[in-house]
């Protein structure tokens, strides 16, 4: 599994480093400028939005001809070491769609929310910037010095974003994320110190040779997990996330449950991966933990009240789907490893895209109704068709049915699971999907009543719907497409 | 056996962060913590890390402080706390079974260190790792049995600290620049923490005034 990391020799290029440098620096430079301007229309944001695209189809060009790279980077007497491939091509994708989204939708927006914080607005911009660039930190790094400083970053700008409504439940619900995100780093700062302690290095690919099986180990990776899982809203950790979610503006939540619980779940399944191969006994711990998820958050979203406590629930709830790779990548044979590899990122991606879209087109019916209770949506099947088509988009590829993205990462994870004979997790995934029916249909239900008392209602400028529509779309149609993505995936492990 | 004065300097340490974490009086709380600072700044000093003392001084000692005031609401002119922390003691009063049943993780997280430091069996001959460690297990404990926001930051900021000290201790001169690395980078964000923190008590305060003080003005007995 390590070579599909990429953890490859070093090949140092200066051409293609100055692409990712770009990457890197846009989102920050974009962000400062767009705190100055404080764009008011979409149309700016999406001319300022195809720049950090149009680099990253330069990085892709660059390195789509080969396996990957990677660079040792030099600060001092300080190293580095960054590595690009298929998978974080990907992922650094994925981030770049979710955050533009997320940023054309805010302008628009800000101009419908009745209860705007004015000065929360000019935060925003800069924020954002950030929290896109330390994501793509984490999708690049492989040590452990840069991974620390990308977790920090990616946590302190989330906080920072959740804060912006300026309310008191906001306030405090943010103050209790702020909390647990703190002890989240310490837990990951004294395992990193642990391990810099016994082996003396911090790059994942010289410390996958270097370590050994023993205590010092084990209670680094403990550690180093308890701080992830927790900051990733893993099951018995997730209790911060619902209210964080419920006060927290429409894309900023888009953002947090797309992408910023996932750079968690991703650093602690790569490290689990380099430093702990071997550990069937850990893993299938963290699978009873995903099992746990799966249906604890698909009972809860079912039972919710609020809108954004469904979806809030329902990623807590798909977030186990994205552990269950544990017991399936760790100690098992190379076909079930291989399914599940495609599986969990393809998981990963669907769920990403399929929960910005729903957040947004909730984001939609919760404007127009001004009802933030799913009992509220009812009729919203005749008034506002557009929000509802986009939710329910979505909601295919979140349940997992075909032709959408979610299917075949569910498909992938089926079969991996099947070819390994792990039945307990075949049961998860059944349960997950039949309980994500049950939520979902429990919002239609409520937004096809027929004869519900017209409340007044203002729909919301067409912009917005478009942009749920598209991201519901681009989870839906690229079920069709997967096979693009799947060579970038299976090709990050061959050329290594 | 270690040189007298890196014991004093641990004992010292244990003595000001467990004062600054169980004082009942909060500004004094505060004050220790100050103290306690500028005696980690001495002891990176005194292990020949000049620049690291300068960021202990800057950021762990004077801003986090000054953070640290302005949620309590002191500033020179005004001594007494406002607002939120208007009573200057710990309003939650601590009883010894609750402390004892409290202490129970932070000495699993010794014992499980314990073990892995036995493990790593490198010749450590200064007082700084079990200044650390006992650093680590004061603010654990701290942490878990405090309620109060501002004991909290303190209790984050003290197991900050004894991390710090650990991990000087642990590495050998090979790892040193990285492990610099992860100092400054642990030191900026416990700053940014604690201030995230104390502006957001700020910020929560003014807002429960304002919704406080709505009703009553058009309040027509009053």
């Amino acid at each position: 599994m390590i070579e599909r990391l990429g953890l490859s020799p070093l090949t140092i290029q200066a051409e293609s480093m100055v692409a990712v440098w770009v990457v890197l620096g846009l989102p920050l430079l974009l962000g400062a400028v767009g705190g100055l301007v404080r764009p008011a229309r979409g149309w700016p944001v999406a001319m300022a939005g195809l720049l950090p695209l149009l680099a990253l189809a330069w990085l892709w060009r660059d390195v789509d001809s080969e396996a990957g790279r990677s660079w040792m980077i030099e600060i001092g007497s300080l190293a580095l070491y960054w590595r690009i491939n298929g998978l974080t091509l990907i992922l650094i994708a994925l981030t770049y769609l979710i955050g533009l989204a997320s940023a054309l939708y805010t302008p628009a927006y800000l101009r419908e929310d009745p209860q705007r914080e004015p000065r929360g607005q000019a935060w925003f911009w800069p924020l954002l910037g950030i929290l896109i660039s330390s994501l793509s930190l984490i999708w690049l790094a492989v040590d452990l010095l840069s991974l620390y400083f990308g977790l920090e970053l990616m946590g302190l700008s989330a906080v920072g974003l959740m804060l912006l409504t300026g309310k008191v439940d906001a306030l405090v619900a943010g103050l209790r994320y702020l909390l647990l995100a703190l002890v989240g780093s310490l837990a990951f700062l004294l395992g990193v110190s642990l391990l810099l302690g016994a082996w003396g290095r911090l790059d994942l690919a010289g410390l996958a040779r270097a370590v050994e099986p023993g205590a010092p180990l084990w209670v680094a990776v403990a550690l180093l997990s308890a701080g992830l899982l927790l900051k990733a809203a893993a099951f018995p950790l997730h209790a911060w996330l619902a209210p964080v979610h419920a006060s927290a503006w429409i894309p900023i939540s888009a953002l947090h449950a797309g992408l910023v619980v996932k750079a968690s779940f991703f650093i602690a399944l790569q490290l689990w991966l380099v430093l702990v191969p071997e550990a069937t006994v850990a893993a299938w711990a963290i699978g009873g933990m995903a099992g746990a998820a799966v249906i604890w958050g698909g009972v809860m979203a079912w039972r919710a009240a609020k809108l954004k406590d469904v979806l809030a629930w329902s990623t807590v709830s798909q977030l186990g789907y994205l552990l269950l790779a544990f017991p399936l990548l760790i100690g098992t044979d190379s076909a079930v490893a291989a399914l599940a590899w495609e599986g969990t990122w393809l998981q990963l991606a669907a769920h990403g895209l399929a929960k910005a879209a729903m957040f947004l087109a909730a984001g939609n019916l919760i404007l127009a109704t001004g009802e933030i209770r799913v009992a509220g949506l009812a009729g919203a099947s005749r008034r506002f068709p557009l929000s509802l088509l986009s939710f329910g988009m979505a909601a295919i590829s979140l349940v997992g049915l075909p032709p959408s993205m979610g299917f075949t990462a569910k498909w992938l994870l089926l079969h991996a699971a099947l070819t390994g004979g792990h039945w307990p997790w075949l049961a998860v995934l059944g349960i997950g999907t039949l309980l994500s029916a049950a939520y979902v249909f429990r919002v239609f239900r409520y937004s096809f009543i027929e004869d519900a008392p017209e409340y007044e209602f203002h729909p919301v400028p067409w912009g917005m719907d478009a942009i749920a529509l598209l991201l519901a779309l681009s989870a839906l149609l690229l079920g069709l497409a997967m096979e693009g993505p799947l060579d970038l995936l299976r090709g990050a492990g061959e050329g290594s | 056996m270690p040189p007298l004065e890196e014991t004093l300097l641990a004992a010292g340490l244990l003595l000001l962060a467990a004062l600054s974490l169980f004082d009942r009086h909060l500004v004094r709380a505060c004050s220790w913590f100050v103290a306690f600072g500028l005696v980690v700044t001495l002891a990176w000093a005194r292990l020949g890390l000049v620049w690291l003392a300068l960021l202990e001084l800057v950021l762990g000692a004077v801003l986090t402080g000054a953070f640290l005031f302005h949620a309590l609401g002191v500033t020179p002119s005004v001594r007494r706390p406002r607002g939120f922390f208007a009573h200057w003691h710990d309003p939650v009063p601590l009883t010894w079974g609750l402390a004892l049943e409290r202490l129970l993780p932070a000495l699993a997280v010794l014992a499980m260190l314990g073990v892995t430091l036995a493990a790593l069996d490198d010749d450590s001959s200064g007082s700084l790792r079990p200044g650390g460690l006992g650093l680590l297990v004061l603010g654990l404990w701290a942490f878990a049995l405090h309620r109060h926001l501002l004991r909290r930051l303190l209790a984050f900021n003290v197991i900050g600290t004894g991390i710090f000290l650990l991990l000087m201790s642990l590495v050998g001169p090979s790892a040193m620049p990285a492990a610099h690395g992860l100092v400054v980078i642990g030191l900026v964000v416990a700053l940014v923490g604690t201030a995230l923190g104390a502006l957001l008590v700020r910020r929560i305060e003014a807002l429960e005034w304002a919704h406080a003080a709505a009703p009553r003005a058009d309040d027509p007995s009053t």
